[in-house]
């Protein structure tokens, strides 16, 4: 019996190394947790900033939108029919008169001033609206599964 | 050892224990408390808050492209009450620069601040100017006075501005008429502004706007209001305005429109009626626009048109096989229908006339023959087909129907049927005499009028498309009736023809009907017409109300006919005829 206790002795490891290891153990889990923490602090503090700024840029939307409107009804005052009557006539221009020597003429491929055309129509195709890649919104979850579970990309180029 | 130190883990434990149990404690009495629901709703005002957000009006453009009617930033002024200083101080300078009342914004400023009374508009609508100048004033205060510690020191702290929309029309009395305003509240009256108000408004909507950043992703897009690009030509549109505005003066008419259509395609490429508004300035529309003058007279006033109407009685009798252009017709100047004699413009007896003479010297005793000859059944048919007594569907605010008697009202006699025939006893719409009349000109087919070319939403352009609204006339007739027209003028040598074009058309001078019949002298002279007869790219209706230099349509109204295509062949680059013929040849 006196044996079995001293094999048992020897070959068990000292109260302090046990302790050791037990520290370093929760310090381990503790830096895990930290690192965690830390990571998730950073991601929520980008998230904020970045939702902050994009806050910011509708309100910058707001403004530019006022603007536009503000520039596009000034353009429309300083081109209105009256104004640009004036500058013409000005300038010496006036407008055709019965009698007037008028010269028509066959242009090949000319084609008469059609009416404006602002946006495309609806049956056109127009490009599609921008989207994020996955990479900026799937989690590390699902990245780990697409990785792991989901066929590499020469395995996928191979099938036939 | 151990017991040596036993006994301060134990108290520092106890200790430890003691506090996060008192911490619990008090967390659960704040949530179970009566002021927990005050606390979560401090809290969540600091969240966010709700806000009406009204989406951009859409602008109104003409077919070129041109703005009609866009938006420009105002602002409201108001003040946060707990920051104001010197309410003296901005009721001076809200009088001096905006021109409000100094009383009122001196009562409103002063109100002491309080959770209920946090800020109050005290100003709104000012323009971006006034809105640099007071805010220059603000800072030029800050400046001189800031350093001073006298409470009563001038100041225009607590002023805040908020920008927002207003309706802008920088072609000002251009096209008002067909427009329409939009008054503060953002609902539009009259013409486009009306009849496309939901779309142009857009749909305002109330949100809750978090301010966490976290959310903001949930923030909803609010499209901006519907564009619309009219058929309107904003240069054909200046000139009959401005030829209209000629033509009052020179006849001493009242009132008068002008309207211009395609007749293939139902455009209104213009249409200019009296009187007209400064759209930026609408509230002087009471004093413009007298009870019960319509605000566009084209759609929303009927009229009785007199002999231009004459036109769609011949159609009609040609169509149904009553007559035919070589059909003579002695005219003794006295027909009798119903119990009622029929007489001539002039009183006059014509003598032997066949159809083209009846129209050339605008013969009522002969039209109302024509009519009679037709038959009341066959007659008011083709006037329905023709659109007359029913709304043509223009896409304007406000239009109205016009009267047609038809047999078997109770107000209807047999005598109708004859007064009808030259236009008399039946009221029409301008605009319903150029959707019939498009007919004439457009080989049977007859168009619905259209002031829309195409809408924008979202980005994509939706083009609205020409509509038939019948065929009440076969394209022989149609033919026929054009061809007729066309020679009247050009034997008449009348004032509406023009060098190198061939037109058609037809003039009329109506009397007006008063509560006693017709006892009064004025009239109504109108023309209608279109060209090139051979390939009609424009139809004119012109109506000028109770002339005072001639009471005659072919006096007053023909001559401004001729000047409207004048001008329109160069706007729509239509060569003269021969030319056209040459270049066709040589294609």
């Amino acid at each position: 019996m006196n044996d079995v206790q001293r094999f048992t002795q020897v070959y068990t490891q000292a109260p302090w190394r046990k302790q050791l290891q037990m520290i370093g153990l929760f310090l381990v889990l503790l830096i895990l947790a930290a690192l965690v923490a830390g990571i998730y602090l950073s991601v929520s503090a980008r998230t904020a900033e970045i939702g902050r700024s994009i806050q910011g840029m509708r309100y910058q939307i707001e403004i530019i939108k006022r603007g536009n409107a503000d520039l596009s009804t000034q353009l429309a005052d300083i081109t209105s029919d009256e104004v640009m009557r004036k500058r013409a006539s000005e300038l010496g221009f006036h407008p055709l008169e019965t009698g007037d020597e008028v010269l028509y003429l066959i242009v090949p491929g000319y084609s008469d001033r059609q009416p404006v055309n602002i946006e495309p129509a609806p049956s056109l195709a127009l490009p599609s609206n921008p989207s994020l890649p996955s990479d900026y919104t799937q989690s590390l979850l699902d990245w780990l599964r697409e990785r792991v579970f989901e066929p590499a990309a020469p395995l996928l180029e191979a099938k036939p | 050892m151990k017991s040596e130190h036993s006994w301060r883990y134990l108290t520092l434990g106890i200790l430890l224990s003691t506090m996060a149990f008192f911490i619990i404690v008090q967390m659960v009495r704040i949530q179970v408390s009566p002021q927990a629901q005050v606390f979560r709703d401090r809290g969540s005002a600091n969240t966010g808050g709700w806000q009406t957000i009204v989406p951009p009006r859409g602008e109104i453009l003409d077919r070129w492209g041109h703005l009609l009617a866009g938006n420009i930033t105002v602002y409201e002024v108001g003040v946060e009450l707990a920051d104001v200083r010197n309410p003296s101080t901005i009721a001076m300078a809200m009088n001096a620069v905006v021109g409000s009342n100094y009383d009122d914004v001196f009562a409103t400023v002063s109100q002491p601040y309080s959770e209920k009374a946090i800020y109050r508009v005290i100003a709104d609508f000012v323009s971006e100017e006034k809105k640099s100048r007071l805010e220059q004033l603000k800072e030029e205060m800050d400046i001189a006075y800031g350093d001073q510690k006298d409470k009563n020191r001038p100041s225009l702290s607590g002023l805040i501005f908020t920008p927002h929309l207003q309706r802008s029309y920088p072609e000002k009395e251009l096209a008002s008429n067909i427009l329409g305003f939009v008054n503060r509240e953002g609902k539009g009256y009259f013409g486009v502004e009306e009849k496309f108000n939901d779309l142009l408004a857009g749909t305002p909507q109330t949100l809750w706007i978090s301010a966490d950043p976290n959310r903001v992703e949930e923030l909803p897009k609010v499209p901006d209001g519907v564009s619309l690009v009219l058929t309107i030509d904003r240069a054909i549109q200046s000139e009959i305005q401005s030829i209209l505005q000629t033509a009052l003066k020179e006849s001493g008419a009242e009132a008068g429109t002008i309207v211009v259509m395609d007749p293939q395609t139902g455009e209104i490429l213009g249409m200019a009626t009296t009187p007209l508004l400064d759209l930026n300035e609408y509230w002087h529309y009471n004093e413009i626009f007298e009870n019960p003058t319509p605000f566009n007279k084209a759609v929303s006033q009927s009229y009785e048109p007199g002999s231009v109407f004459k036109v769609l009685t011949m159609a009609t009798a040609l169509d149904s096989g009553a007559v035919k252009p070589d059909t003579p017709f002695l005219d003794t100047g006295v027909f009798e229908i119903g119990g009622v004699v029929i007489h001539n413009w002039d009183g006059g007896a014509w003598g032997p006339q066949d159809m083209l003479g009846c129209l050339q010297h605008s013969l009522n005793v002969c039209l109302a023959w024509v009519a009679s000859k037709t038959g009341a059944n066959f007659f008011y048919k083709y006037m329905q087909d023709f659109g007359i007594g029913h709304l043509t569907g223009v896409d304007l605010a406000g239009e109205v129907p016009g009267r047609l008697k038809l047999p078997g009202d109770g107000d209807w006699y047999e005598a109708d049927l004859g007064t009808n025939a030259f236009g008399q006893g039946v009221s029409v719409t301008p605009i319903q005499m150029v959707m019939a009349v498009s007919a004439l000109a457009n080989d049977g087919k007859m168009v619905t009028p259209r002031i829309v070319r195409s809408m924008i939403d979202k980005g994509r352009e939706y083009n609205t498309q020409p509509q038939v609204a019948g065929m009440p006339i076969s394209p022989k007739t149609a033919r026929a009736i054009t061809k007729m027209l066309a020679s009247s003028l050009e034997i008449e040598s009348s004032d509406a023809l023009i060098e190198g074009y061939r037109v058609a058309g037809k003039t009329g001078t109506a009397e007006i009907p008063t509560p006693f019949g017709y006892t009064s002298n004025a009239t109504n002279a109108s023309f209608v017409g279109w060209g090139p007869v051979d390939d009609p790219q424009f139809l004119v209706y012109v109506w000028l109300e109770k002339p005072t230099s001639s009471p005659w349509g072919s006096v007053v109204a023909a001559p401004v006919f001729r000047e409207v295509v004048e001008r329109l062949v160069v706007l729509l680059n239509i060569p003269p005829d021969k030319v056209r013929q040459r270049l066709l040849e040589g294609q």
